[in-house]
């Protein structure tokens, strides 16, 4: 293998030849849209043990969660105004780097840093509060599995905005390339779209 | 070519009717499995001696050596043949679909008097409870031919399965949940119960014996069981009931399990041990993990004896094995 | 590194440190991956016990988590860490120039350069066969064991902790690091070749993919130095016994994982190179076969892979945080796991046969000087197969105390995949009718694919019918299906692949002879070892016994016998490819005259696969069709342009 490689080398450099784009998608974009689907399903399978838990289990609770427990609706219904608040931030972040407005941009990655991070502390001293803990009944286990499991996202989205804010501060990112601020924006938006589901399933009904 | 395909659907056919595939039917609903079965074997017998046929006769007309370079006719398709060989397997799949609904429903139906055996599973034991002869107790699985049985089933601990070879019907045990199935036995004789789901190290030998009695003999066995038997012996009774039968060779009990240590010359394996007959076997039922017989592994013999009999049960027990009379 | 990439930079690159300079304690490579999984695995171990500590749990060194946390996700990270898998992205998001790329790390010119990471996906495409082949050998090999210990009734050599051990092993190494990444490893190799491209879309996470495999199967067969043994639950590990397993059982919970990821990012890899890197007019309907194969494949690992990451977290959770996911007594469901599981699970039969398929509609139309028949409903049918495969997976659960109502539907789905399926057989059967037939050792072993791959379909009939499969469920006659469709399906189609694509890979020839003679030892054995076998078990004999009932001996003793044979028939294979890598006879750029791309550069390929991106003009399988062509090529490096100027 190795002969004919040098030979192809000859020493110089000598990169591949332009790909073929064959779709009008961008290739990243492509992939996060592909990883968001599959961490989608990793959420399914959390909602579908929610659902054996509540619903198939012959001896379900009758009421949800089952007494004395209780959720903290209020607490979260905040949280999900921060978070969904957050997710405009990231909107006007992206916005303002396609308009040249490079303030923007920080200040767009900053304000949705801050708010995630806002909601994750609150999410932890939730925990702390609650009243009960991973052992004490599949309900809870359900709660935590995926209370815990969008945390756990959230967590990641705040790691991939923190390294576009690093760039963001260090003057990368123009008008013409700005994947390194998309990328984690989508990814910011479906974290925040799946607490709206996590929410409403496991708080509200 | 059709000459191969008949020659291949004859020897496959042989192999089908020749070998005894499926043993010998003990139950109804065996009886109606088998005909599923001879359902489906026909049709697959026809598939694979047509694919055969066609591959056979293709290697041996259509063989082309290394030099030739020519190539085939460019064929790239038929619409009519495609059409063909999707819609003849749908129909042949459905009827196979069809006839095991049907099989399926009829299999599950207990008819208007059941006989009523519950079955309890643990790591790595069975027991049975007749609820409709008082809650007589057993371990070992009678039944009375003929009579159609609805088995309820609940697991103490992970899943099992329940299955016995001759009788077709399979279930498996799951903790939290009730499951059912109907058997209704056809043929008298000694069958063995084993578990088909892995449970753990005790799985391979989670076996019971099944005995199918006439009606009357039946009758006579839980008449007995009832009244003690002609044994006058409470331990007898908690000794059979308890499935320890099942594991253990037993001469009073008639008992010829090979999974457990014989319990013959229990008295005299304590004594060489230098312990006190009853205070070894009474360990040995209550905390069986601490003394481990050479050549047994530990984690087999159920380890919660203590709990589900009573002391007094579990005295009549030591006093029954190491054959002192009460 | 591919153009494509260059767009996801957004700022230049400007010049670093070379790499090679560097001491090697911090260089990348495996001396930087071993201390930093130790160091990795430290900050686990202090992590979990300083959490502990301050929260003020008892015991603070709980060594579960410990294992969990710092021994098989920390250290594994660390290790990939040290041997250079994350370099480029560390740069980048630290806002740093990234290192220029001289593309030292792409392509192999020494055998040592399959030891590093490497973005080359033919580089990448041999890491993955040679890979898996060793973890097959081990499987196989723990298959040899326990089949003496079946050999008779009774036990013999091991216990029955051992045994299942052994048996779970097997299966988990099979399936998880041998089977679906084999295939991975080939598609590396060919789909970016047969569709024009220079390289896969994302070279860096193939890379990445691709080391998450040997850390997945090392981390299964670490378990058998866990205090209490290897994971003993089978590979679908039912909860609630896996909860209760000693230790050994996360490392089979958590190898999972890894190899699940792995597979999902390639998957993830595979679709996007698919969609955006078709050379200028290969349009969906001029992809060959395998192509259209590891696309529906990988749809299907990208939608179900998930689910199993689900299943095994739930038991982990069970089992160190104490949560009731599948304690009924705490309101957990049971039947929760299995249905889970098998969401992903029986979608991945599927992963394990799709891929095969591909390669055996490349071979038989190759071989047979033929277009392929049906090329269109072709690849239907493999669409067919993945919407079916998601409506089916609760026939796995028969009898497994799941809702009533759900077995008939279920078992009318699982029937309906005779169908697409059917579809496959009869349309290669059409191609081989009539064609130019060439018996070499790629087409035996499709052809004796085909007629296993049938027997193994059937008795997956048989086991769709509720009825029957209530009678043959968790014997002996499951282990005949398994083997029939994984290895007299799957395993013979990886045979057929690596002798079709070897000259291509290495640059050789492998010997003919040895090929046929691996070929009808190996069909033989087989035979012999798992046909027996549905008998077995229609008469009553469990699977995942260690122990047997005597009436079942002599049946047990052949099938052990001839097992060792297959075992045998192995050595042959191993023996082939290693002389004939080494010391075979050049290979011509296309020995089988086929039309795919791949074969129209030359064998080896040249480092970025072509000098100028080819022009698709038409089908892949025009053979017979005078005139006809599937691609211009241009540019010098290729033989085709060479032959062309002279
Ligand atoms: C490569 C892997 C693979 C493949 C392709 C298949 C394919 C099929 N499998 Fe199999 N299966 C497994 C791997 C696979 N299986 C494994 C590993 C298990 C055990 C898991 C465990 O418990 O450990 C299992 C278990 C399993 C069960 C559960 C049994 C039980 O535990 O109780 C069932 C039940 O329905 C089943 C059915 C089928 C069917 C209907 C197909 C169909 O897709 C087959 C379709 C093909 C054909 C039918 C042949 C070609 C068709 C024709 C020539 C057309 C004409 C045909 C007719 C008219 C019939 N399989
Ligand atoms: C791709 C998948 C795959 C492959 C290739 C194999 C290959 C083999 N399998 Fe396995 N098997 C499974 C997947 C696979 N299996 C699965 C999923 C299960 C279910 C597990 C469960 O219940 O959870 C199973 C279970 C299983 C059982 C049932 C165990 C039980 O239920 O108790 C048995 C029993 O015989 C068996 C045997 C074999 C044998 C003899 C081979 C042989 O083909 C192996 C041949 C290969 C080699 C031997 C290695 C290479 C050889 C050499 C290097 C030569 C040197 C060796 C000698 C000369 C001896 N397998
Ligand atoms: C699932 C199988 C199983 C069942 C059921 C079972 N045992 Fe055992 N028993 C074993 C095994 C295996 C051993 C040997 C390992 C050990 O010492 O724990 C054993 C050991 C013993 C011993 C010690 C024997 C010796 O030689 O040291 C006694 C006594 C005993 N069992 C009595 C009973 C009684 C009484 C019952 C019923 C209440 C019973 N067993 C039920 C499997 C079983
Ligand atoms: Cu109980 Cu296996
Ligand atoms: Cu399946």
């Amino acid at each position: 293998m190795s002969a004919h490689a040098e030979a192809l080398h000859g020493g110089d450099h000598h990169g591949p030849p332009p790909a073929n784009q064959s779709s009008r998608i961008a290739p990243t974009i492509l992939g996060m849209f592909l990883f968001i689907g599959t961490e989608a399903m990793l959420f399914g399978s959390f909602f579908a043990a929610y659902f054996f838990v509540r619903v198939v289990n012959p001896d379900a609770p009758s009421t949800w969660p089952p007494a004395p427990n209780e959720f903290p609706q209020f607490v979260a219904g905040i949280n999900t105004a921060i978070l969904v608040t957050s997710s405009f931030t990231m909107h006007w972040a992206l916005q303002s780097i396609k308009r040249n407005n490079r303030r923007g941009l920080q200040a767009g990655l900053l304000l949705t840093i801050l708010m995630g991070t806002a909601f994750l502390l609150t999410q932890f001293i939730e925990y702390a509060h609650i009243g009960f803990n991973t052992s004490d009944g599949a309900f809870a286990s359900v709660f935590f599995g995926l209370t815990g499991l969008h945390g756990a996202h959230v967590l990641v989205g705040l790691l991939l905005l923190t390294f576009a804010a690093n760039r963001a501060f260090r003057g990368h990112y123009s008008p013409e390339h700005h994947h390194g601020v998309e990328l984690p924006g989508i990814y910011w938006h479906f974290v925040d779209v799946m607490w709206i589901v996590v929410y409403v399933t496991v708080y509200l009904i | 070519m059709a000459g191969i395909g008949i020659v291949i659907a004859i020897l496959v056919t042989l192999v089908a009717v020749l070998i005894p595939w499926l043993p010998t039917s003990a139950s109804e609903q065996m009886d109606r499995i088998e005909f599923v079965y001879w359902f489906a074997t026909v049709i697959c017998i026809a598939v694979f001696a047509l694919v055969m046929a066609v591959l056979l006769y293709s290697v041996m007309a259509f063989r082309s050596p290394p030099e030739d370079e020519s190539d085939g006719p460019p064929i790239h398709g038929n619409t009519g043949l495609e059409i063909a060989w999707t819609v003849v397997p749908a129909i042949l799949v459905i009827a196979i679909g069809v006839l095991s609904a049907f099989v399926l429903s009829k299999n599950g139906e207990a008819g208007p008097n059941p006989l009523n055996v519950k079955v309890f599973a643990q790591q790595f034991a069975w027991r049975f409870v007749y609820p409709d002869d008082g809650g007589l107790k057993s371990g070992e699985l009678v039944l009375p031919l003929d009579r159609t049985v609805k088995f309820e089933m609940e697991s103490a601990d992970v899943i099992h399965s329940f299955w016995i070879p001759d009788m077709g019907q399979k279930q498996d045990l799951v903790p939290g949940i009730t499951t059912s199935i109907i058997v209704t036995p056809t043929r008298t004789g000694m069958f063995s119960l084993v578990c088909t789901e892995l449970c753990g190290v005790g799985h391979a030998t989670m076996r019971a014996t099944v005995r199918v009695l006439s009606q009357d003999d039946f009758a006579a066995w839980v008449k007995e069981r009832k009244s003690g038997g002609g044994k006058p012996n409470a331990g007898a009774a908690i000794f059979a009931g308890a499935g320890c039968g099942g594991c253990h060779t037993f001469t009073p009990a008639g008992s010829n399990g090979e999974i457990g240590p014989g319990l013959d010359d229990i008295v005299s394996v304590a004594q060489k041990a230098g312990r006190d007959p009853a205070e070894f076997v009474r360990e040995a039922i209550v905390e069986p993990g601490k003394v481990i017989t050479p050549g047994y592994q530990d984690g087999v013999m159920p380890p919660n004896y203590g709990e589900t009999l009573s002391p007094e049960e579990i005295d009549a027990l030591v006093a029954y094995v190491t054959g002192a009379k009460k | 590194m591919s153009v494509i990439e260059h767009t996801s930079h957004d700022a230049g690159h400007g010049s670093g440190a070379p790499p090679n300079r560097r001491n090697i304690l911090m260089r990348p490579g495996f001396v930087r991956a071993a201390w930093c999984f130790a160091l990795f695995f430290l900050v686990g171990l202090y992590l979990v016990a300083g959490i502990r500590w301050l929260a003020g749990w008892d015991p603070v060194y709980d060594w579960n988590i410990i294992v969990l946390v710092g021994g098989l996700t920390l250290a594994p990270i660390g290790f990939l860490l040290g041997l250079g898998s994350f370099d480029y992205w560390l740069y980048w998001i630290s806002g740093r120039p990234t290192i220029p790329d001289d593309h030292a790390n792409h392509g192999a010119h020494t055998w040592k350069d399959y030891f590093k990471v490497n973005t080359d996906h033919k580089v990448i495409g041999v890491q993955y066969l040679v890979t898996t082949f060793i973890f097959f050998t081990l499987g196989g090999l723990m298959a040899m064991l326990f089949r003496a210990e079946l050999a008779q009734p009774g036990m013999q050599f091991m216990d029955n902790q051992t045994y299942n051990g052994l048996v779970s092993m097997h299966a988990a190494l099979m399936i998880f690091v041998f089977i679906i990444p084999a295939f991975a490893g080939l598609a590396n190799f060919a789909v970016p070749l047969m569709l024009g491209a220079p390289d896969m879309a994302f070279p860096r996470l193939n890379a990445l993919s691709f080391w998450f495999l040997p850390i997945a199967g090392t981390m299964f067969l670490c378990s058998f130095l866990a205090p209490g043994g290897a994971f003993a639950t089978g590979w679908t590990s039912y909860a609630p016994l896996a909860s209760e397993q000693p230790i050994g059982q996360i490392f089979f919970n958590m190898g999972v994982q890894w190899a699940g990821a792995s597979s999902i990012l390639t998957a993830l890899n595979f679709l996007v190179t698919i969609i955006t890197m078709r050379a200028p007019g290969m349009t969906f309907w001029r992809m060959p076969l395998l192509v259209w194969a590891n696309f529906t494949t990988s749809l299907l690992v990208v939608i179900a892979t998930p689910f199993i990451a689900g299943s095994q977290f739930f038991v982990m959770f069970d089992r160190i945080m104490h949560t009731s996911f599948f304690v009924p007594a705490d309101g957990g469901y049971v039947l929760g796991y299995q249905h889970i599981f098998w969401f992903y699970s029986h979608p991945a039969v599927y992963i394990m046969i799709l891929p095969g398929f591909g390669i055996i509609s490349e071979i038989i139309s190759v071989m047979s000087r033929k277009p392929i028949f049906g090329y269109r409903l072709m690849a239907m049918s493999l669409l067919g197969i993945l919407v079916l495969g998601f409506s089916v997976w609760a026939h796995h659960m028969f009898v497994a105390g799941m809702a009533d109502w759900l077995r008939v539907p279920m078992m009318i789905s699982t029937l309906l995949i005779a169908v697409p399926t059917g579809v496959k057989v009869f349309s290669w059967l059409a191609t081989l009718w009539e064609g130019r037939i060439k018996l070499n050792t790629p087409m035996l072993f499709s052809l004796g694919f085909i007629s296993m791959f049938v027997i193994g379909g059937l008795s997956g009939i048989y086991l769709a019918s509720v009825p029957i499969t209530i009678h043959a469920s968790d014997t002996y006659f499951i282990v005949a299906h398994i083997h029939y469709v994984l290895f007299g399906g799957s395993v013979l189609t990886v045979f057929a692949g690596i002798y079709y694509w070897f000259p291509k890979m290495t640059g050789r020839m492998y010997n003919e002879r040895l090929g046929k003679l691996h070929f009808w030892l190996t069909f033989i054995s087989f035979n012999l070892t798992f046909f027996p076998m549905h008998w077995v078990g229609l008469v009553g004999m469990p699977r995942r016994v260690a122990d047997y009932s005597d009436r079942f001996a002599d049946l047990n003793l052949f099938v052990t016998i001839s097992s060792f044979a297959l075992g045998a028939s192995v050595v042959v294979f191993f023996y082939n490819m290693i002389v004939s890598w080494a010391r075979g006879p050049i290979a011509e750029s296309n020995p089988w005259r086929a039309m795919t791309l791949e074969w129209q550069v030359s064998s080896p390929p040249p480092i970025f696969n072509f000098d100028e991106i080819p022009q698709v003009v038409g089908g892949p399988y025009e053979y017979g069709v005078p005139g006809a062509r599937h691609a211009i090529l241009t540019g010098g490096g290729t033989p085709a342009a060479k032959e062309a100027h002279a």
